[in-house]
């Protein structure tokens, strides 16, 4: 049972806080990781035994390979083989302190693990975990549209999820503009403001920026404008609504949604002429 | 303490005589490759609002970004439209060659480039998927990938194959593609586009070099020893990168797992029903709510999931119970793939558990689609009015297992395109 964002390369800030418990677990995880390296496939050159044919032998001789070389290449061979040794350790061991709860380790040297790790290797495994969402998070906009006549009108609100949803609903091979780009673009926009909608730092800049041209991009594939007509500025809000929990639960929940509403924003010339149709 | 060193040395020998999981090594190859190329075919219709340069998330949003984390991606170095879709098209064309084995190891680099310049250019758009391909493409380039069930494999056996016969072979593509690619790296370093985080500019000259040495040692040497010692090295990588490979999926599985045992719903065996009813990951809903009506089945699948994944890295030190799980894994990522909609993401995990599957099975598989192909190739001759070659194979594969060789022998079963190969092979 894995993922949906597990990816998510929402560069966030190692998230540690609301994980309930210390995970000790982890700790016992690299198991594999520190035994020597010709551990490490027990598969591989052991199998062909089960396939009954007469086997290459494992360990072919073993003069061949480094014994037939000259000292000096035998050093060459050594030096080699130590620094993938220790490149190997060294990388496992940041990606498993990466993936892992905060603790002695990465308190005293969480930057060198980070700068290890990012940009190429940053990874986040917690695939429905430690609890999997059990909100539908909507995300709807509605836009001021100024009319070719010069007047001008608020549109209804468009639950662009619905339609994101419906665009999954019976295919077999959902796109990541269906599947991830509103949804995440929320995730992130949340993650990078307050709960004033302030946002902090430059990825708050950067989604707000971002979510407000996927905004603008989808009212134009739903034709919230007509012709003539201009967007002028646009509003998005969130409707959180629970997963009615299973029959078989005792569980209650609220059925009332919940919204949070983001501040009208004008749209640019940008947004509007400059956007993947 | 003689023991001791009987065991390192036993060690250091198995690291440096071979390139271990040759089939392990080409199933991932095949597997991540194949991955990226369906989902870039896929996503061909909205690649603009993916990764282009007006995308919502457009060419100076990635630069801020970009900016700041130093990420590689050859998508900034121009905003034209024309610079990507070059982009786009060479990342498809890389994974395919990939996926063939043709030049695997400068394939391997180029397909890095291509997953890196269009991942990284717009973050914001991945899951999970396509934060294992980040991951593997670049492990890939470390490993010798293409010694089997590649088009290398077939060149490196007709090479073999003509030098038996005296004739003189030359490799004219290598150095041409090595020139070319080359070319391409010098300018962009002058260019100063690969300012960036420094460790994928290092990863690409590197490689570039080594191939460089390779082909000169290969050419101007005249004692095999510097051959053999590059050979060594060589596998040396390769054997780290697998590993590698094999950590990075425990770990990934272990992380899974660990994080889960913390959740309540993991804990009241609920949490399976929770995804199954979020709106971007049902597309049956009907298929869904079957799956999640009985109660006590859905504790059964949460439990189960949380304790192969725990269990997983563990279990690779018995090969029976490692088995069981990988079977239990591969079927459950399936599943996944259509009940949550998430095919690519249930495609790099089973490629990612695969490099995990025994030998014997991965050879029974080559075996199996080797057939198939030939077979189909037959009908398709024999269709085209080309009978005769049609009603050679079936021949050419009694001769084989007449020969004996068992499974071994129909690797490269009567290869249809190559029937001078049989020949030498039956005269042999």
């Amino acid at each position: 049972m894995d993922v949906y964002d597990g990816g998510s390369n929402a560069r966030r800030a190692p998230d540690e806080p609301g994980e309930p418990g210390d995970a000790p677990a982890p700790d016992d995880a690299p198991a594999p990781d520190e035994s020597a390296a010709p551990d490490d496939e027990p598969t591989a050159p052991r199998e062909p035994a089960a396939s009954g044919e007469p086997l290459p032998d494992p360990y072919p001789d073993p003069r061949t390979g480094v014994a037939a070389l000259s000292l000096r290449y035998q050093v060459g061979v050594a030096l080699a083989l130590a620094i993938v040794a220790v490149g190997v350790c060294v990388h496992i061991g940041m990606v498993f302190l990466h993936v892992a709860p905060q603790n002695t380790l990465t308190k005293a040297y969480g930057r060198g693990v980070d700068d290890w790790v990012f940009p190429e290797f940053e990874q986040n495994w917690k695939l429905f975990a430690p609890n999997p969402l059990q909100q539908n998070i909507a995300v709807q906009v509605r836009a001021r549209v100024r009319t070719a006549d010069g007047g001008s009108r608020t549109t209804g609100w468009y639950d662009l999820s619905a339609q994101d949803g419906r665009s999954v609903d019976g295919n077999l091979l959902p796109s990541h503009t269906q599947q991830n780009e509103l949804r995440r673009s929320w995730d992130l926009f949340v993650a990078t403001h307050d709960a004033d909608n302030r946002p902090v730092g430059l990825r708050g800049s950067l989604s707000e920026t971002y979510l407000r041209r996927i905004l603008v991009l989808r009212l134009e594939r739903s034709e919230a404008a007509g012709p003539g007509d201009v967007l002028v500025s646009v509003q998005a809000r969130s409707r959180t609504t629970n997963v009615p929990p299973p029959k078989w639960s005792t569980d209650k929940v609220s059925e009332q949604p919940v919204y949070r509403e983001l501040p009208w924003w004008a749209v640019t010339a940008d947004d509007t002429e400059r956007n993947a149709r | 303490m003689n023991r001791f060193a009987l065991t390192v040395s036993h060690g250091i020998a198995r690291v440096t005589e071979a390139a271990r999981g040759p089939y392990q090594a080409a199933m991932i190859r095949i597997g991540f490759s194949a991955t990226w190329l369906l989902f870039l075919l896929r996503e061909f219709p909205h690649r603009l609002e993916l990764y282009g340069p007006d995308s919502p998330w457009n060419w100076n949003l990635a630069e801020q970004l970009i900016a700041t984390n130093g990420a590689f991606t050859a998508l900034m170095w121009s905003d034209g439209r024309f610079w990507f879709e070059t982009v786009y098209v060479l990342a498809v064309l890389s994974s395919f060659l990939l996926l063939l084995g043709w030049r695997t190891r400068a394939m391997s680099v180029l397909f890095m480039v291509g997953v890196l310049s269009l991942q990284n250019r717009s973050i914001f758009m991945g899951d999970g998927g396509d934060n294992v391909l980040h991951l593997m493409c670049i492990y890939l380039v470390f490993t010798r990938c293409g010694q089997v069930w590649s088009l290398d494999e077939r060149r490196a056996r007709r090479t073999e194959e003509a030098r038996a016969r005296g004739e003189h072979v030359v490799d004219r593509v290598g150095p041409l593609l090595w020139t070319v690619l080359g070319l391409g790296l010098v300018t962009v370093t002058f260019l100063g586009r690969l300012d960036g985080d420094w460790p994928i500019p290092v990863l690409l000259w590197i490689v570039w070099l080594a191939q460089a040495l390779w082909w000169a040692v290969g050419r101007f040497t005249r004692s095999g020893q510097s051959r053999i010692m590059l050979d060594v090295i060589a596998n040396i990588v390769h054997n780290g990168a697998l590993f590698v490979i094999m950590a990075e999926a425990c770990l990934i599985y272990a992380t899974a797992g660990w994080y889960k045992i913390q959740g309540s719903r993991w804990q009241d065996g609920t949490a399976v029903y929770y995804p199954l009813h979020l709106d971007s990951f049902s597309p049956w809903p009907a298929l869904a709510d079957l799956l999640s009506a009985n109660g006590v089945m859905v504790m059964l699948v949460t439990y189960g999931t949380v304790a192969v994944q725990v269990a997983f890295p563990f279990t690779l030190f018995n090969r029976r119970v490692k088995n069981v799980l990988l079977a239990a894994m591969i079927t459950e990522h399936a599943v996944i793939a259509v009940v949550l909609g998430l095919p690519f993401f249930s495609l790099a995990m089973i490629t990612a558990d695969s490099v995990f599957l025994p030998t014997s099975f991965l050879r029974r598989l080559g075996d199996g689609a080797a057939r198939a192909r030939g077979r189909l190739r037959a009908r398709f001759a024999g269709g085209g009015g080309g009978g005769g070659k049609g009603a050679e194979l079936p021949g050419q594969r009694a001769e084989e297992t007449k020969g004996g060789r068992g499974p071994d022998a129909s690797r490269n079963p009567g290869d249809p395109e190559n029937p001078e190969h049989t020949h030498v092979g039956s005269t042999a």
